[in-house]
């Protein structure tokens, strides 16, 4: 497949397209300022940016910033002869990106090399992924979502759950590659939010359920826009886990007050994930025609 | 293309063992003593090799001392990335603030790409992470920069690394969480879990190589 890459000129890059262009697989779309940046990544599918620093009017870390903004997961590249001593980041202390100095001896050679890993990788995400990650997207993949009539059954679960827990907002959230999709939702209006904002992303990686009493408490949350705006202070969340063990989703119950869970809550909470599961399947058996393994 | 070469990296002043090139490791305890010794015994570059450290809270000096400790003449074979004091020599690089991951992930790159222009094969460090989360206002960053750069390099290149996390360091609520979303990314983790007068008790998992424990001298 070809991948598409959003060079942006500048003085001490001028060959970027070229470069891009030369190798197979590779194709460049051009731009040269932040604002044509910002409507490329709204308008086009683009996999990758390449930019060096002295572009007309802004610098390429206002570039990285305008990514950042507008896809924060689409991973870029900063490619140029300026020492990273010489770049001003101070207002760009938590954006991060790849830097590859062009003046190496094969700078053209390790940019392609690299912009084909950052792809393929997506290296440059701000959340951590479980080691079975590539098999746990194959296996949330094998579930037909759209297809399966599931809405009306969870959102009842999501009613019973924020009701049972008397929490102001319950749901059931599936955890793609880029972002979590919210299958219900009592007490919010969401589809879908960018995986590095949401705390499921980190609830996944850990077998038990995730207690947050406050979030502002949290490093990992309290800089979060997207919770501070909702009002968000405590989370639970417990795992969604297919047979083979792959762990795809979670079910959540959200409070506008810190507060705790004590352990038969967690197991309940836990409890209504594993209810959630077996819906799930069953309604995939049910699509599928396959016939379910009952044990004895 | 890739740029990995294949080939084991030996850790014998640990244990008899050898790691695969590409093997990342999380090092975690509660002495940052301890820490400090397993973490440079696993990082002493042999001759064909050079280490790579970012040093938190260390000046350069004291690091290839601490590798000099382990084996004499390994000093030399080191470069170092530091918040702690100025760059004196080449093979130092000063970081300004250390809350900074932006600059400090385009210096580390850096320093890796230049020292592969001498030799490909690396171990690399990160003495504190602990430090460095303390250092920023969101945790998000931290896991950007590890995945951008420290786990990224180690991928591509023909290296090993070890990333230091202090557990009694004050994280707020969410140390163990940290760790455990840490050490998802990770090849393995090695858990300092006990330390007596002279030896030590390192808990393994997820590295073929080593055994689920290991008791070594605390040095």
């Amino acid at each position: 497949m070809q991948q598409s890459v959003l060079t942006v000129d500048s003085k001490d890059a001028p060959d970027l397209s070229t470069i891009v262009d030369s190798e197979d697989g590779m194709s460049a779309v051009e731009v040269s300022s932040c604002s044509a940046v910002e409507t490329k990544l709204t308008e086009e599918s683009i996999d990758c940016v390449v930019t060096g620093y002295e572009i007309e009017d802004d610098t390429g870390m206002d570039v990285v910033d305008t990514v950042r903004a507008e896809s924060p997961q689409t991973p870029v590249v900063l490619y140029t002869d300026v020492s990273p001593g010489e770049i001003d980041t101070a207002s760009f202390e938590d954006l991060i990106v790849e830097y590859l100095n062009n003046d190496l001896p094969d700078a053209a050679d390790r940019l392609t090399f690299i912009i084909d890993d950052i792809i393929g990788h997506s290296v440059q995400v701000g959340f951590m992924t479980p080691e079975d990650e590539d098999d746990r997207i194959e296996a949330l993949n094998g579930y037909d979502i759209k297809k399966l009539p599931i809405e009306d059954s969870f959102s009842r679960l999501t009613d019973l759950i924020a009701s049972h827990f008397d929490a102001s907002v319950s749901f059931i959230g599936l955890i793609e590659e880029d972002q979590e999709n919210f299958l219900a939702c009592t007490g919010a209006d969401w589809d879908s939010m960018t995986r590095e904002k949401t705390m499921c992303t980190h609830s996944i990686l850990q077998e038990d359920v995730m207690v947050v009493e406050d979030v502002r408490e949290d490093q990992r949350f309290s800089e979060i826009d997207a919770i501070e705006n909702f009002g968000i202070r405590s989370y639970a969340g417990a795992n969604m886990t297919t047979p083979d063990g792959h762990v795809i989703g979670s079910v959540c119950v959200l409070d506008t007050e810190p507060r705790s869970y004590s352990l038969e809550e967690k197991e309940e909470l836990q409890q209504y994930a594993e209810t959630v599961m077996e819906i799930l399947e069953l309604r995939d058996t049910v699509q599928t025609g396959d016939t379910p393994e009952v044990e004895a | 293309m890739s740029r990995a070469a294949s080939g084991d990296f030996k850790i014998d002043r640990l244990y008899d063992a050898a790691l695969d090139s590409g093997t990342s490791i999380l090092l975690t305890g509660d002495d940052t003593t301890d820490i400090e010794s397993v973490f440079h015994r696993l990082l002493t570059a042999n001759a064909d090799e050079q280490s790579i450290v970012l040093a938190t809270d260390d000046n350069a000096r004291s690091v290839r001392r601490s590798f000099e400790d382990v084996e004499g003449g390994t000093g030399d074979r080191t470069k170092v990335l530091t918040a702690e004091g100025p760059a004196r020599d080449d093979d130092v690089t000063a970081i300004e603030d250390i809350s900074d991951l932006t600059a400090t992930g385009m210096s580390f790159s850096t320093v890796i790409a230049n020292a592969q222009q001498q030799t490909d094969r690396f171990r690399a460090g990160i003495f504190l992470a602990s430090s460095i989360c303390k250092a920023v206002d969101d945790t998000r960053s931290v896991y950007r920069f590890l995945n951008s750069n420290f786990l990224t390099e180690l991928r591509r290149g023909d290296g090993i690394g070890v990333c230091a996390l202090d557990t009694s360091a004050d994280l707020g609520s969410s140390t163990n969480s940290i760790v455990s979303g840490i050490e998802t990314s990770f090849t393995g983790h090695i858990e300092i879990t006990d330390s007596g007068i002279t030896d030590m008790t390192l808990s393994v998992s997820g590295i073929d190589a080593l055994p689920d424990t290991i008791e070594v001298n605390r040095r």
